[in-house]
C-alpha cells in the first residue's frame, strides 16, 4: 500500500469517525496520530503529537483568536447589539420589510467586533425576533433572515475563520481581513435586495414598523454604533496602517471595547465573568480543532497525499475554473454536514496546494470564496449550525418553517459568490491597495 | 461515582477560571507593550514569548471544562437516528478510543516536559524555560482524560 492510498484510507476512517459523533478535535488527532505512527514510527508519532499541541498552544499568532473571541463577547455582554439594532431600526424599520433589512445593517456593523457567525447570529436573534414578531412579521422570513445574516459576522474582519485560513496556509491575517470587507458588504446588500424583493412579492409577509423623528433617530446614535466605530478605528485601523500585529490588534479591540463599556456603565461585574467565560471555552475549542488539524495535517503531508492529488489535478484535461467548480461542489456538499471551521481546518491541507499551486489562483481570494461557500453549511439542512441557534431563541417556531425561509437568502449567498468568481478583482484589490 | 464527577467539575472549572483571568492578564501586557513601544519607546523584552506561553497556559486550562460543557463540535445528527442501546455502545467505544488516546497524549506532554527541563532549553529573548508551560498544558490533557473518564463511567452505568 503506497503512502497515498493511506493518506486516502485516512481521511475516510477520518469521516466514519465524525459521523460517529467523536468530537472533530479527537478525531482529527487520533486518525493524525495513528497515521503518522504507520506509515513513520510510533515513537515519532508520540514526540510529533506532543509537540504539535504544545506548539499550537504556545503559538503567538494563535493568540490572536482569544482576544477577538473576547472583544466580540464583551460587546454581547455589554449590550452593544441591542443598542446598535435600536439605532438601525429606527433609521429604515419604517419601510416593509424594515426591521429584516435593519437585522441585516446590524449584523454588518456587529460583525466589525464580532469574528463568529453563530455569535452574531445569536445576539442579533435574541434583539431582533421580538422586535420582528412585535410587528408581525412572518416567522419564516423574521428566523431566516437573521440565521442567514450570521454569516457576515466571518465575513466582515475580524474573523475567526479568516485567522485560522491563514495560520493553515501562512497567509497574511490583515490581507485577509481586509479582503473580507467588500464581500461582506456587498452581501449585505444582497440580502437586504433579496428581502425587498420578497417582501415586494408579498407585503403581508413584513408590516412597515413604526417610524420615528429625525431627532428619535439621532438620539439612537449614541448607543451601539459610536463604541463599534471607535473600537474598530483603534484595533482594526491599527492592524491595517501596520502599527499592529493582529494579536495585538485584538488585545487593543479588547481593552478597548471593556474600557469603553465600563465607564459607560453598560459592563456588569456578571457580563465581564461571564465574557472571559465563553471566551476561554470558545478559545480552548477552536485551538484544541486547530492543534488537530495541524496533527492531522502532518500525517496527510507524510503520505503526500496532496501531492498526489496536485499531480492527478495538474494532469486532468479540465480548465482550472471546472477544477475549482468541483472543488467548491466539494465543500457545498461537505459544508451541509461539517462546521465551517473544522471543515475549513480538515480541507485545506488537501485542496490548498491544488488550488494555488497547480491551478495558480490568488490565496486570499479562495480564502474569502470558501469561507461564503461553507458559510452556506450554516443554514442548509441537517447541520444548519445558525438555524439550531435561532430555534433556540425562537422556540415556538418549528425548524422547518426556518429551513424554508432560508432558501431565498441561499439563492442571494450563491448569486453573490458567483459575482465574486468571475470578478475576483472585487475581493483582491482592497489588500493590494491598503497592504500593496 | 457523583462524588469523583463534582470534584473534577470543580477542579476544571477552577483550572478554567485561571484561564480566564490568564486571558485578561495577555490583553493587559499585550496593550502595557504597546504603550511603552510607542510612547515611550522602551518596549517588554520578549513580549511575544510571554504571550505565546500564556496563551498555553490558557488553553490548556481551559480544554477540560470546554469538554464538560460539551463544546468541542461533534456531528450527532446520524448517531441520534439509531436505536438508543446501539447509540450507547458507540458512546462507549468512542469515548475508550478518546481515553486511550489522551492518556497516551498526556504522558508523552509530561516526558516532553521532563525532556526540556533535563535539557535546560529557554526562549530565545526572555530566556524563559519551556518546561513549566509544556506541564501546564499536560495537567489540562491529564484533566481531560479525568472527564473523559467520568463520561464513560457514566454511558456505561445508565441503563
Amino acid at each position: 500500500m503506497t503512502p497515498a492510498v493511506i493518506g486516502l484510507i485516512g481521511v475516510l476512517i477520518l469521516l466514519v469517525l465524525i459521523a460517529l459523533r467523536i468530537p472533530i478535535a479527537y478525531s482529527m488527532l487520533i486518525v493524525g496520530f495513528i497515521g503518522f505512527a504507520y506509515i513513520v514510527s510510533p515513537r515519532s508519532a508520540l514526540t510529533m503529537v506532543s509537540t504539535e499541541i504544545f506548539s499550537n498552544f504556545s503559538s503567538y499568532t494563535l493568540s490572536v483568536i482569544p482576544m477577538f473571541v473576547w472583544m466580540g463577547f464583551i460587546a454581547y455582554y455589554a449590550g452593544v447589539g441591542t443598542s446598535l439594532y435600536k439605532f438601525v431600526y429606527r433609521l429604515i424599520g419604517h419601510r416593509p420589510g424594515g426591521l429584516a433589512m435593519a437585522t441585516q445593517a446590524a449584523c454588518a456593523v456587529f460583525g466589525a467586533i464580532c469574528g463568529s457567525n453563530t455569535a452574531t447570529a445569536a445576539t442579533m436573534g435574541a434583539i431582533a425576533l421580538p422586535e420582528m414578531k412585535k410587528y408581525k412579521y412572518d416567522d419564516s422570513l423574521s428566523t431566516a433572515s437573521v440565521a442567514a445574516a450570521g454569516a457576515l459576522g466571518v465575513l466582515i474582519p475580524p474573523s475567526v475563520i479568516f485567522i485560522v485560513y491563514g495560520v493553515a496556509t501562512e497567509q497574511s491575517i490583515g490581507k485577509l481581513f481586509i479582503a473580507g470587507i467588500v464581500p461582506g458588504i456587498l452581501l449585505t446588500l444582497f440580502y437586504i435586495f433579496t428581502i425587498f424583493l420578497v417582501v415586494r412579492k408579498n407585503p403581508s409577509l413584513a408590516p412597515a414598523g413604526e417610524k420615528f423623528e429625525n431627532k428619535e433617530k439621532l438620539s439612537a446614535l449614541r448607543g451601539g454604533l459610536f463604541e463599534i466605530i471607535l473600537t474598530f478605528l483603534i484595533s482594526l485601523g491599527g492592524l491595517f496602517a501596520g502599527y499592529f500585529t493582529p494579536t495585538e490588534a485584538g488585545a487593543v479591540g479588547a481593552g478597548s471595547i471593556l474600557l469603553i463599556t465600563v465607564l459607560r456603565k453598560q459592563l456588569t461585574w456578571e457580563g465581564f465573568k461571564k465574557s472571559l467565560r465563553d471566551t476561554t471555552r470558545t478559545s480552548a475549542m477552536i485551538l484544541l480543532m486547530v492543534a488537530g488539524a495541524m496533527v492531522f495535517g502532518r500525517f496527510i503531508a507524510v503520505s503526500r497525499l496532496p501531492f498526489e492529488m496536485a499531480n492527478w489535478a495538474a494532469n486532468l484535461e479540465l480548465p482550472a475554473f471546472m477544477v475549482m467548480a468541483i472543488i467548491l461542489v466539494i465543500y457545498l456538499v461537505l459544508g451541509c454536514f461539517i462546521d465551517a471551521l473544522a471543515l475549513i481546518l480538515l480541507t485545506v491541507p488537501i485542496f490548498y496546494p491544488v488550488v494555488v499551486n497547480v491551478l495558480g489562483y490568488n490565496p486570499i481570494w479562495f480564502g474569502v470564496i470558501i469561507v461564503m461557500v461553507v458559510a452556506m453549511g450554516v443554514i442548509t439542512p441537517p447541520v444548519g449550525m445558525n438555524v439550531f441557534i435561532i430555534k433556540g431563541v425562537a422556540k415556538d417556531v418549528p425548524l422547518e418553517t426556518i429551513f424554508k425561509g432560508v432558501w431565498p437568502f441561499l439563492a442571494a449567498l450563491i448569486a453573490c459568490i458567483t459575482v465574486l468568481i468571475i470578478f475576483p478583482q472585487l475581493t483582491t484589490f482592497l489588500p493590494q491597495l491598503i497592504t500593496g | 461515582m457523583r462524588l469523583l464527577e463534582r470534584y473534577i467539575t470543580k477542579s476544571s472549572r477552577f483550572l478554567d477560571s485561571l484561564a480566564g483571568w490568564g486571558i485578561a492578564a495577555t490583553m493587559l501586557l499585550v496593550v502595557v507593550n504597546i504603550i511603552l513601544r510607542i510612547v515611550f519607546k522602551a518596549p517588554i523584552q520578549g513580549v511575544y514569548e510571554y504571550v505565546g506561553f500564556l496563551t498555553a497556559a490558557i488553553i490548556g486550562f481551559a480544554i477540560a471544562y470546554c469538554a464538560i460543557q460539551n463544546a468541542h463540535i461533534s456531528i450527532g445528527f446520524l448517531v441520534e437516528k439509531l436505536p438508543c442501546k446501539v447509540q450507547k455502545i458507540i458512546q462507549t467505544a468512542s469515548g475508550t478510543v478518546i481515553l486511550i488516546f489522551l492518556v497516551f497524549a498526556s504522558y508523552q506532554t509530561f516526558m516532553y516536559a521532563r525532556e526540556k527541563a533535563i535539557s535546560g532549553e529557554v526562549s530565545a529573548t526572555a530566556h524563559m524555560p519551556f518546561y513549566p508551560f509544556i506541564i501546564m498544558v499536560a495537567i489540562g490533557l491529564l484533566m481531560l482524560c479525568l472527564v473523559e473518564i467520568v463520561k464513560v463511567l457514566k454511558g456505561v452505568m445508565v441503563k
